[in-house]
C-alpha cells in the first residue's frame, strides 16, 4: 500500500494518507450520512427525507418535536457513543499491541458500570438522574487508575497492564452483580437496561456534554497521534526513536478511559464496538494511526446507529435497548471480514 | 516543546470555537420547542406537585397517557379511559381483567422504556409516570404534555390521589380511598374473631431457579395495612423482596399462611414441587397447617393499581371465608 505523508506546523503534527484509506473513508462517510437520514426519518410515524430537510431547514415546522427533539438528538448521541466506543478501543489494542484488548475486557467498561449501578442503587430518588455520568466516568477512571497503580513495577509494560485489567473487570463485575443482589426490583431492572446499553432518552444536553468531553482527548490524539504508530514496533524501539513512553503510555490510557468512560456515561454499557470497529477498521485502511481512528470513529458510530435504528423501529411500538443489536450486527460483518482475507 | 505547546493550545481553541457555535445552536432549539404548547381554552388551571416538581394542568385532561401499571388500572376506577399505555407484563399487550376497558387505547410500548414518538402522535393532554421508570424522560414527557410523576410504582394510594388532582377529580379520589379504608376496616373488624389473629403471612413466588419472598412492596404493603405480620424470621428487617437461591434458607419463608403465585411453566412447577417436598418446608407453620393458597400473580404482584388491591382483598376474604 502507497501512503502519502503530510506534515503540518513545522512537523509537529503529521498524517499518513493511502489511496485506500481514502476510498474507505468516503465510502464510510456515506454509509454513515444515508443511515444518518434514514434514522431521522424512520420511526413511528415515517417522515419523507425531503421533509425531514425542509424540517431542519426551517422551511416547514410540523415535524419540529418528533426530528427535532426526538430524533435528531438521538441519532447524534448515537454517533458520538459509537465513535467514542471505537476509538478507545483503538487506542487499547495499539497501546497493549494486543488485538484482543478493549475496553469491556480490560476493565473500564466494568468500572464505568459499577459506578453507575452504584449510582443508581444509592442516588435513585435521592439524587438527580443528571448526575449518574458522572458517577460512570469516575467509576471508569477510578478503575483505570486502579490497574495502572497495580501495574506499575518501574514503568507499565502492555502484558501487566492487560492482565490486571482483566484482573480489575472480573472485580468491577463482581461489584456490580453485588448491587444488582442487594437493590430494589425496580432499581435492578433499570440497572439491567443500563448495562445492556441503551440510547433512549437522548436530549441536546446529552448530545452537549458528550461532545465537551469529547473535546479533552481529540487535541491530544492528533498530536501525539503518531507515536502510537512507533510504539506498536515494540518499547525498545520506540525509545529508541525518541517516544516518551510511559508519558504517552499514561496519557493514552487516559484518553482511552475518558472515551469509553463518556460512551458508558449517555448510552450505558454497550459492548462489543470497542472491539470489533478497531478490527473492521483495520482489515479495511491500513495500519496509520490517525487515519485508522478515524475510520474507526465512522464504523463505531455506524454500528450504535443502525443498532439503535433497528432497535427502536424493528418492533414498534416497542422501543427496545440498542445493546441488544450491537454485536447482532457487528459480529456478522466482521466474520465476513475474516472469512474473505482468510488467504491472505 | 514550546512550540508543541503552542499547537496544542491551538487545536484546543479551535474545538473550544466549533463547540461553542453547536452550544448556541441547541439553546435556540429549546427555546423555539417552548413556544409550541401555550394556546388552550380558558378553563380551571391547576398546578399538580408531584415527585419530580409542579405541573400546570387545564381543565379536564380527556386524552390521557399512562406509564405504569398501576396508573392504567386506577384510571379506569375514574370512569376515563387512556388513549395509550404501556404493555403489561403478562398477557401481554394487556392483562386480562381490564382488557375490554382498554380496547380502544393503543400501545405506547414497554413501561422501561415508552417509545416518545407514539405517545407524541397521540397528542395527550396529560400524561402519568413514575420517577423509578421514568426520571431520565421525564423533560421529553413534559415537551409532549404536561406530566405527573409517581414516586414509586405500586403505591396505589398515592397514585389515586395523584390522578384525582391532575383530572380534577379530587373528590372522586378521596371517595375511591374512603371506599378502600372502609373495606379494611370491614375486614379488620371481621378477621379480629378467627384464631390464631393476628397471623404472620408470607406472599411467596417460585421462579425457574429461585424463590422470592415479597416482604415490603404491593402485596407487602397491603397484608400490613390489613394487620398481617410480615414473616417470622423478617420481622424488622425492612426488606422489599428477599431472594432465596438455596433450599437451605427455605425456613425464612415462615409463616402462618403463604400467599403464593408463580408462573404456569414445566420449569417452575419442577422448582416448586421441589421446594415444597423438602423437609424444612414441610417443618414451616403454614405447611403444616395447611394454610398455603394459590393467588393470581396479575392481582398480587403485575397490576399495582387500585382496582388490583381490591381483587387482592376479595381473594383475601375468600380464604378466610369471610362475609364481605
Amino acid at each position: 500500500m502507497k501512503y502519502w505523508t503530510f506534515r503540518l506546523f513545522q512537523e509537529k503534527i503529521s498524517f499518513q494518507f493511502s489511496r485506500r484509506w481514502l476510498v474507505v473513508l468516503l465510502s464510510w462517510i456515506l454509509v454513515l450520512g444515508g443511515v444518518f437520514l434514514v434514522s431521522l426519518s424512520a420511526g413511528s410515524t415515517w417522515i419523507p427525507i425531503h421533509e425531514v430537510f425542509q424540517q431542519l431547514t426551517g422551511q416547514i415546522d410540523k415535524h419540529a418535536f418528533v426530528v427535532e427533539t426526538l430524533r435528531l438528538p438521538r441519532a447524534l448521541l448515537a454517533i458520538l457513543v459509537g465513535a467514542a466506543l471505537g476509538v478507545a478501543g483503538l487506542i487499547l489494542q495499539s497501546l497493549v499491541r494486543n488485538s484482543l484488548a478493549s475496553p469491556d475486557i480490560i476493565g473500564i467498561s466494568s468500572g464505568a458500570s459499577l459506578g453507575a449501578v452504584t449510582f443508581l442503587v444509592f442516588g435513585t430518588g435521592v439524587v438527580s438522574l443528571q448526575f449518574l455520568p458522572f458517577a460512570a466516568i469516575g467509576g471508569g477512571l477510578m478503575a483505570a487508575l486502579l490497574i495502572y497503580l497495580i501495574s506499575w513495577n518501574k514503568g507499565v509494560t502492555p502484558i501487566r497492564l492487560v492482565l490486571i485489567g482483566i484482573g480489575i473487570s472480573a472485580v468491577m463485575k463482581a461489584g456490580v452483580t453485588f448491587m444488582l443482589v442487594m437493590s430494589e426490583t425496580a432499581i435492578t431492572t433499570k440497572s439491567y437496561i443500563w448495562l445492556t446499553g441503551s440510547i433512549y432518552g437522548a436530549s441536546w444536553g446529552d448530545v452537549t456534554s458528550m461532545v465537551v468531553w469529547l473535546l479533552i482527548p481529540l487535541p491530544i490524539l492528533v498530536i501525539l497521534g503518531r507515536s502510537l504508530n512507533i510504539t506498536e514496533l515494540g518499547d525498545e524501539v520506540s525509545i529508541s526513536m525518541g517516544v516518551r513512553l510511559q508519558v504517552e503510555r499514561f496519557i493514552f490510557l487516559m484518553c482511552s478511559v475518558i472515551l469509553a468512560g463518556t460512551a458508558a456515561a449517555y448510552a450505558g454499557g454497550i459492548e462489543f464496538v470497542g472491539l470489533m470497529a478497531p478490527h473492521i477498521a483495520r482489515r479495511l485502511a491500513g495500519r496509520s494511526f490517525q487515519g485508522l481512528s478515524i475510520v474507526t470513529a465512522l464504523i463505531g458510530a455506524f454500528l450504535v446507529l443502525l443498532a439503535d435504528l433497528i432497535a427502536r423501529t424493528l418492533f414498534l411500538p416497542l422501543d427496545i435497548p440498542a445493546g441488544v443489536f450491537t454485536a447482532a450486527i457487528g459480529a456478522p460483518f466482521f466474520l465476513y471480514l475474516l472469512f474473505q482475507n482468510r488467504n491472505r | 516543546m514550546k512550540n508543541r505547546l503552542t499547537v496544542f493550545l491551538f487545536v484546543l481553541l479551535s474545538a473550544l470555537f466549533v463547540l461553542a457555535a453547536c452550544g448556541e445552536e441547541a439553546n435556540e432549539e429549546a427555546s423555539s420547542n417552548g413556544d409550541a404548547g401555550g394556546a388552550s381554552e380558558e378553563t380551571t388551571t391547576r398546578e399538580v406537585t408531584h415527585a419530580l416538581g409542579t405541573t400546570t394542568i387545564e381543565g379536564k385532561p380527556q386524552r390521557v397517557v399512562t406509564l405504569y401499571q398501576g396508573a392504567t388500572d386506577t384510571i379506569l376506577e375514574f370512569g376515563v379511559t387512556p388513549v395509550g399505555v404501556v404493555e403489561s407484563w403478562v398477557q401481554a399487550p394487556m392483562y386480562d381483567y381490564i382488557k375490554e376497558d382498554l380496547s380502544d387505547a393503543a400501545f405506547v410500548g414497554q413501561e422501561t422504556q415508552p417509545n416518545l414518538e407514539e405517545i407524541s402522535a397521540l397528542e395527550p393532554d396529560l400524561i402519568i409516570a413514575s420517577q423509578i421508570r421514568h426520571e431520565e424522560i421525564y423533560e421529553q414527557l413534559s415537551q409532549i404534555a404536561p406530566t405527573i410523576v409517581n414516586e414509586t410504582i405500586y403505591d396505589f394510594k398515592e397514585t389515586t390521589a395523584l390522578i384525582g388532582e391532575a383530572l380534577d377529580e379530587k373528590e372522586k379520589a378521596d371517595s375511591l380511598l374512603a371506599d378502600w379504608e372502609t373495606r379494611v376496616g370491614d375486614f379488620q373488624e371481621k378477621v379480629s374473631s378467627v384464631e390464631n389473629w393476628p397471623m404472620s403471612a408470607a406472599v411467596l413466588n417460585y421462579r425457574e431457579d429461585h424463590a422470592r419472598i415479597y416482604v415490603t412492596g404491593f402485596a407487602g404493603s397491603i397484608l400490613t395495612e390489613l394487620g398481617f405480620e410480615a414473616p417470622k424470621d423478617l420481622q424488622g428487617d425492612d426488606l422489599e423482596i428477599v431472594k432465596l437461591t438455596d433450599k437451605e434458607s427455605i425456613p425464612q419463608m415462615n409463616a402462618d399462611i403463604f400467599f403464593q403465585f408463580m408462573e404456569d411453566t414445566p420449569a417452575v412447577q419442577k422448582t416448586f414441587e421441589e421446594w415444597s417436598a423438602h423437609p424444612l418446608y414441610q417443618n414451616l407453620d403454614a405447611a403444616r397447617n395447611n394454610q398455603v393458597y394459590k393467588v393470581d400473580e396479575v392481582a398480587w404482584n403485575m397490576a399495582g393499581g387500585l382496582q388490583a388491591a381490591h381483587m387482592m382483598l376479595d381473594d383475601i376474604y375468600e380464604h378466610f371465608e369471610i362475609e364481605q
